[in-house]
């Protein structure tokens, strides 16, 4: 059977040969290595039989030794079907335009949904969507991946908690989770405040709980600043009345509450070279578009290389669908950009300086925009291989509370 | 001479038991019932009609007769002949 299939694909024809004994023709054709098959006998002077479409040449070659007269009654198998196809030009033309049209219709988006979060939010998100470029009939090679279109969703959309982006053929769901500003239940739970950090108190506003600290005290982590129990003697004052002099007797236990800043003290060590590398981006960019099946690349668009001296090149690329098909062929957008290299050197003093501003915006940023940083002070420097080696004393003024839940059982 | 040699290829299948069809130059012919008939080895062909199918061989003819013939494959010394087969006849020189 799969001897005939092939035979099939490359082709054959049906031969009538006339002439006295025509049946000696396919002998010979056979002899000389033609393969023939279903040879039938017509009539004494007529028969008719199957050869390869790659044989012909040969035949034709043993028919001019003989008197046969040889015509071609019958073309099978695919070449001359494909060749019958083609030749209907408009049936070729509207399956060429409709497999481009389906091509076409598969690489745009046809709906975004979103979902989860209420209409005014949805329009927010959908008014973003739209800036980026994701709209109903937008190409769906040209957006960002996924998780790029989340992070600057999140950004862009201050009310998203989270928002979940996702890619279903020509559909765009997108889940989002709406932020709900919750007001931090009055904490109803005894506590005291403790220290943090180790510092020096400089602030002091106690709004509930019994003061354990004054301002100018040194405190350990773990002291405890204001506590949550309130002495029956010491809450009372003269004025009070009786009744509820008494009520105070026994100690209350109360949610201390207080706003403590101390004088905190770091060190920092920080290293800066005297001499370094960098790379700028002088803002001229080229963008090129190729088209990519594994490791081939077709340029499309932006020919030439730009004369910048120095390339940076940052390339992505998205996946051609055909159907619910993710394709093999890639559309790949590079962008080019000219950069400099530069190279600074600078003094010691301008290292050192460097390097202070670098230990606070890293300090800074540790703790907090609430710290306030008070001074910072070289306590150690030094040269070694090219850098300079910093110690830094900073102090700084922070919030050092930390919450610690009274047990009311012993 | 050709006695001679004739007289060794049987003395050859004989004495070492080798197929009979190489050595004597004979035609091997394989009929599945009366439809199919399978023949190698052959020398040409003679005559070939819807109802008789005669081959050339070594040592004579082979006539086939029967009716609606088709030959289903031609190869150099192959044939495979489709139809309703009633009679193999061998045929001397």
């Amino acid at each position: 059977m799969k001897h005939l299939n092939s035979k099939t694909v490359t082709g054959y024809v049906t031969i009538q040969v006339k002439g006295t004994a025509p049946e000696m023709f396919f002998q010979k054709c056979a002899n000389a290595g033609i393969s023939v098959w279903d040879v039938k006998k017509r009539a004494t002077d007529l028969c008719e039989g199957n050869i390869k479409l790659s044989d012909i040449k040969q035949m034709k070659h043993i028919r001019r030794k003989t008197i046969y007269k040889i015509t071609f009654t019958g073309k099978n198998g695919y070449p001359f079907f494909i060749r019958r196809f083609l030749k209907k030009k408009p049936l070729v033309l509207g399956l060429f335009f409709s497999v481009l049209l389906f091509f076409f219709l598969s690489n745009i988006i046809w709906e975004v949904k979103i979902s989860g979060v209420p209409k005014d939010i949805e329009e927010k998100i959908d008014k973003q969507l739209v800036s980026y470029g994701i709209h109903p009939g937008a190409w769906l090679f040209s957006l960002d991946p996924p998780t790029t279109i989340q992070q600057k969703l999140m950004k862009d959309v201050p009310e998203l908690l989270w928002a979940g982006v996702d890619q279903k053929g020509t559909t765009f769901y997108l889940e989002g989770v709406e932020k709900i500003v919750v007001e931090e239940a009055d904490p109803k739970q005894p506590r005291n405040l403790v220290a943090a950090k180790k510092g020096v108190i400089m602030n002091l506003y106690v709004s509930k709980g019994t003061t354990h600290v004054q301002v100018n005290d040194y405190v350990e982590p773990g002291d405890i600043l204001v506590s949550g129990i309130l002495e029956g003697e010491e809450q009372l004052d003269e004025e009070e009345s009786e009744t509820e002099e008494r009520e105070q007797q026994d100690s209350e236990f109360v949610a201390a509450e207080a706003e403590i800043t101390a004088n905190t003290w770091y060190e920092v060590s920080v290293t800066v070279p005297l001499e370094f590398n960098y790379e700028e981006i002088t803002g001229n960019q080229k963008k090129k578009y190729y088209l990519k099946t594994g490791d081939f690349q077709l340029p499309i668009w932006g020919f030439g290389e730009p004369d910048y001296s120095e390339i940076h090149r940052e390339s992505h690329g998205n996946n051609l669908r055909f159907f619910k098909w993710e394709l093999p062929i890639e559309i790949v957008e590079t962008i080019l950009s000219e950069k400099t290299y530069n190279k600074v050197s600078r003094t010691k003093e301008e290292a050192i300086q460097a390097g202070i501003d670098q230990a606070i915006i890293q300090l800074q940023n540790e703790l907090g925009a609430d710290a306030k940083i008070l001074s910072e002070k070289v306590l150690h420097e030094s040269i070694e291989h090219g850098k300079v080696n910093l110690t830094l004393f900073v102090s700084v003024e922070e919030n050092i509370v930390r919450v610690e839940p009274l047990n009311q059982g012993d | 001479m050709a006695k001679w040699q004739q007289r060794l290829r049987t003395l050859l299948t004989e004495q070492f038991s080798l197929p009979s069809d190489i050595i004597l130059e004979m035609p091997r012919i394989t009929v599945i019932g009366n439809i199919h008939l399978y023949i190698e080895n052959h020398q040409g062909l003679a005559v070939y009609s819807e109802n008789e199918l005669k081959l050339k061989t070594n040592n004579g003819y082979v006539q086939i007769r029967g009716t609606s013939f088709v030959l289903k494959m031609m190869l150099p010394k192959e044939i495979l002949l489709e139809g309703t087969i009633s009679e193999v006849k061998f045929l001397g020189n």
